[in-house]
């Protein structure tokens, strides 16, 4: 018998979702199945196993329950660093937090402690405010005469850069044209000279060739 | 009588924000679960798992009725942890595999045996290796089902696969399962033949 057809109900079976449909079917095939008898009892086994896996103490902390909850951290700050939407968040008075205690999302209100910790960060950050204009007003004041004289000597030493750069290349244009040139004229006079010698030799065989016949003719 | 998880969704989509409060409260315990045996870490179990949530928050306004959460939450539970896995094995570049291997091999090499790791208590240290040398299609389904309890179609829609393949994974996972836990001498895990991966 095909084992393979009753693998579904055998799964079905050990985690108790077939229903008793599939418990008949299975349990008619393992009267005769003795491999399918014995792999059955190996699975319950190893569920049994399985169950030892335990999760680490303090994985998951018991859930914090009523003012509890209330303690956790204040609105604005929790939202802006999880979830970046700290603005429009704090002004719903929302809590977000997440620790060992699990995560949590509550908006509307809030309780007492958490404004007060709102009201204290507020406090916070106006001193912090108050004490950044205080150092801005007693640093000197800036002498924008002097900042404009800086400006101009920086922008006329970056034109004298450019202007020596620009002069630079178009030396160095010139030089490599001139080389070049002279390059090419020394190559059209060489195959000039080439030119020259192989006429020459050709005019002097020529002659040559003319002598011997004038000398022959003569001689007849 | 608590409201179920569809009144909540209903609820926070509805306006009333402090509803995920009480999902969360259901659930986190059991999503910070999976994740850990998924992942095998705390403190990555503790960030994967926030990444969890605050995805459902933000995703929760556009949740569709029809739709289990609690699947649906798996689902974003599981992808996020296959995120973080891959993100892993690219960095550490060493395959799952390896580190298991390791694993396995500093289990073999403790002093005590795996029958004193059992009488002790430590069985779950043996299963917990086992179970982390599992592909992760497998070591998933066998999580999903052994350990949170889920029904195959449930599962099925958590990991958006067909309810035959959740079948064929856990039967395979089983099957190495058993032969790893025979190897470290694990009574329940008798030699039969291994299902092919």
């Amino acid at each position: 018998m095909d084992c393979e057809a009753f693998r579904d109900d055998m799964l079905d079976v050990l985690y108790g979702e077939g229903g008793e449909a599939a418990a008949r079917r299975l349990e008619a095939h393992q009267t005769t199945c003795a491999d399918c008898r014995r792999e059955m009892a190996q699975l319950r086994e190893l569920r049994g196993d399985l169950a030892h896996w335990r999760l680490p103490e303090g994985l998951v902390a018991a859930p914090a329950r009523g003012h509890e909850r209330r303690r956790r951290w204040g609105l604005a700050a929790a939202a802006g660093v999880v979830l970046a939407l700290g603005a429009s968040l704090a002004l719903s008075g929302a809590e977000v937090r997440y620790d060992a205690s699990g995560f949590s999302v509550r908006l509307g209100g809030g309780g007492s402690e958490t404004r007060a910790l709102l009201d204290a960060q507020e406090r916070r950050h106006r001193e912090e405010i108050d004490a950044l204009r205080a150092q801005i007003s007693a640093a000197r004041p800036i002498d924008h005469d002097a900042l404009m004289r800086a400006v101009s000597d920086m922008v006329r030493e970056s034109e004298t850069r450019h202007a020596a750069a620009v002069q630079a290349s178009l030396r160095d244009l010139r030089q490599r044209a001139d080389a070049q040139r002279q390059y090419d004229l020394a190559r059209v006079s060489a195959g000039l000279a080439y030119l020259d010698g192989k006429a020459g030799l050709q005019a002097a065989r020529t002659t040559e060739l003319m002598g011997h016949l004038l000398q022959a003719s003569q001689q007849k | 009588m608590p409201p179920s998880d569809e009144e909540l969704v209903a609820a926070f989509q509805a306006g009333d924000i402090a509803a995920f409060d009480a999902l969360v409260g259901r659930w986190d315990r059991k999503i910070r679960g999976v994740i850990f045996r998924l992942v095998g870490n705390h403190e990555e179990a503790r960030d994967v798992s926030q990444e969890t949530f605050l995805k459902a928050y933000r995703a929760l306004g556009t949740f569709k009725k029809e739709a289990r959460f609690s699947s649906w939450l798996y689902q974003i539970a599981v992808n996020a942890t296959r995120d973080r896995l891959r993100r892993r094995r690219r960095r550490t570049d060493l395959s799952l595999e390896d580190v298991d291997e390791s694993a396995e091999s500093a289990l073999r090499d403790a002093s005590p045996s795996a029958l004193d790791l059992m009488e002790s208590g430590d069985l779950s240290r043996l299963v917990a290796a086992a179970m982390a040398a599992l592909p992760d299609e497998q070591r998933e389904v066998v999580i999903l089902k052994e350990y949170q309890g889920l029904t195959f179609p449930e599962i099925a829609d958590a990991l958006d696969v067909p309810l035959s393949t959740v079948k064929t994974r856990l039967y395979r996972g089983l099957g190495q399962l058993r032969v790893r836990l025979e190897r470290q001498g694990v009574r329940g895990a008798a030699a039969v033949a291994v299902p092919s991966a």
